[in-house]
């Protein structure tokens, strides 16, 4: 029972940095119906940023994260622009497969520029270990939840009060009727993608201080993200935060009572488990999944 | 039936060009493309029959391919059993596996089901190379080399080029079948409009699960002969989501749900993959790289200015011409 408060903590800092993760891939399907294949690789990309100002320019990760944020809005913004807006009235099919091919080009891209070699940024406080309360964490791994949790905080009020936000969720709740309204659906497409991209970057960035950076360093994250994002329901952006926590409940506890290797096999029998019983997510709307929105 | 003559003569001439091929060229690495061409072509097929022709695109095939080639190298190596028998073995546990998969996933649609097909894909994955026991964990299983054709171990690769062939053949009549019966129809109305389908009787929900375990038997085939052409068996491979995609980016490449499309689309890769690979990978191995960015772009203008893939993009050319040609003429073949 002594490792109930660890398990806890442990399991808190992975959900807040999953949760942030989830959000902006429930994002962009809530608003654009687009499952991001490409997300993992905006993650890593986003590692890569943080890598290289530290290893180029010796800008500490948490530095990079604020000026880094123009650079990885824009990119996304560019994305849209270049890939994704044109096939965004395409089908479902077409839809799948640009960002599976985004996905393949981004992570070669990385691997023919910076290899395959797992990089790992040394920060000065890498081994600052704090102990609270019978549990022991990294320090970055707590600036990390805590980075994440305000983004996220900031992303909700950003959907709630700003005019912006309120264009957003017209959009999602019925596209046509919001063009009808005089929305440029168009213009609300590439800012919800540009947005989505940012809370992964955000995610990226503050998890390079803790994690390798490799060319598939996505792969791992993002994967979680789709239990996450399926578990709470796709578009549904309170249900992918209350998701990621369970994700982490799961892998964290699974891990602590069967072991690492196996833990990722729980989060996925769970992933099926949903997709049989309930493929809407919890809190999701009954009949989603048979209708594909 | 000349017209139906007429619209086989392109892949007549393709597999006829196959056939020929090895009686003129001895040439080893000339033979090895033109297997793997084939070979990637059928798999292509396979998955096709699900996505394609029954709308189930699924990014978890890799599962059923894993199977074939898995049942390969351990009935090889543990109980010295011929890859004849392993094939139907894993035929009949990509089968098995196709149905619970179907079965599972078959209220899903569009990006769910993709999502399902990729977890599937995850899990196995992880059995793979985690059971260290059974499968030998991430190191792989090289497959046992046994000369003579009962335990297919062919030095001769023009044995493998007919081999091959008549897999890519059989692939290719499957898949007219479902281009031109009843049952195909049937498939493609479900693919048109599920709930369209559903309510002129056709039994949609049990069709799917029948395309997908169908499309999951031919792909583990498939698998089988891979491992035994190949000679090795990795968990990260024949599980990755990458085979996967590989496998739907001949086929998109290609044409979904055109016969021809999956062999044109595998012949396009593999030619383009192995001239970039032998153009870059002597200067350095990073840039062996640079074929997969050229791949994922490639697949970007695809779907953007030919999201229908190769063949109906070039029927519809030739068939442009030929209006044009026969202005006048009282049968406008198109």
């Amino acid at each position: 029972m002594h490792a109930v408060p660890q398990l806890a903590v442990s399991t808190l800092l992975l959900g807040g940095i999953y949760a942030l993760i989830a959000v902006g891939l429930t994002l962009i399907f809530g608003v654009m119906r687009v499952v991001n294949f490409a997300h993992g690789e905006f993650l890593m990309l986003a590692m890569y940023l943080a890598f290289w100002s530290f290893a180029l320019l010796g800008l500490d990760p948490y530095v990079t994260l604020v000026l880094g944020l123009p650079v990885i809005f824009l990119g996304g913004w560019l994305s849209y622009r270049l890939v994704m807006g044109p096939v965004i009235q395409a089908s479902h099919n077409v839809q799948i497969f640009t960002t599976v091919g985004l996905s393949i080009a981004l992570q070669n891209l990385a691997l023919v520029l910076w290899t395959a070699d797992a990089q790992f940024i040394r920060t000065p406080y890498y081994s600052v270990v704090v102990r609270l309360g019978g549990a022991a964490f990294n320090l970055a791994q707590l600036v990390a939840f805590l980075v994440a949790v305000l983004a996220t905080a900031a992303l909700f009020a950003f959907l709630r009060w700003s005019y912006t936000g309120k264009v957003m969720r017209a959009t999602a709740q019925d596209r046509h009727a919001a063009s009808l309204m005089g929305i440029d659906t168009g213009r609300v497409y590439s800012l919800t993608w540009a947005v989505g991209v940012t809370c992964v970057g955000v995610a990226g960035v503050l998890l390079a201080p803790v994690y390798p950076v490799y060319p598939t360093a996505g792969l791992q994250f993002v994967l979680i993200a789709y239990v996450a994002v399926v578990l709470g329901g796709l578009g549904d952006m309170a249900g992918a935060v209350i998701a990621s926590l369970i994700v982490a409940t799961v892998e964290v506890v699974g891990s602590y009572v069967i072991g690492t290797a196996w833990k990722e096999v729980l989060y996925l029998l769970l992933f099926i488990a949903i997709l049989l019983v309930r493929p809407a997510g919890l809190f999701g709307q009954r009949g989603a999944e048979t209708i594909g929105v | 039936m000349t017209a139906a003559l007429r619209s086989m003569a392109p892949a007549l001439a393709l597999f006829g060009f196959a056939a020929l091929v090895p009686l003129f060229v001895r040439d080893a690495f000339f033979l090895d493309g033109l297997i793997l061409i084939l070979l990637w072509g059928s798999v292509a097929a396979a998955w096709n029959v699900a996505a394609g022709y029954a709308g189930q695109v699924s990014l978890g095939h890799s599962v059923f391919f894993g199977l074939g080639a898995y049942s390969a190298a351990l009935m090889g190596t543990k109980w010295n059993l011929s890859p004849w028998i392993a094939m139907v073995v894993g035929a009949a546990l990509a089968t098995v596996m196709g149905f619970v998969i179907g079965f599972l996933s078959n209220r899903l649609r569009g990006p769910y089901f993709v999502l399902a097909t990729i977890a599937f894909s995850q899990v196995f994955l992880i059995v793979g190379s985690r059971w260290r026991g059974f499968t030998s964990g991430s190191e792989g299983i090289p497959v046992p080399f046994r000369p003579g054709f009962w335990t297919l171990g062919l030095v001769e690769k023009r044995v493998w080029v007919y081999l091959m062939l008549a897999l890519a053949i059989g692939l290719y009549l499957i898949q007219l079948y479902l281009e031109r019966s009843r049952r195909g129809y049937q498939l493609a109305a479900v693919r048109e409009d599920e709930d369209a389908a559903l309510s002129l009787g056709v039994p949609a929900r049990r069709l799917k699960v029948a395309a997908i375990a169908v499309s999951a038997a031919l792909t583990s085939v498939c698998g089988t002969l891979w491992a035994q052409y190949v000679g090795f068996v990795d968990p990260f491979y024949v599980f990755s989501v990458d085979l996967s995609v590989r496998f739907a980016l001949a086929a998109v490449t290609g044409g979904l749900g055109t016969a021809l499309g999956p062999f044109l689309g595998a012949a396009l890769i593999t030619v383009l993959e192995t001239y970039l690979r032998a153009r870059f990978g002597g200067i350095g191995a990073g840039l062996v790289g640079i074929y997969l960015i050229i791949y994922g772009v490639a697949l970007i203008l695809i779907m953007r200015f030919a999201p229908q893939g190769l063949v109906p993009w070039l029927a519809s050319l030739s068939g442009r011409r030929r209006v044009s040609r026969a202005t006048g003429a009282a049968g406008v073949a198109s």
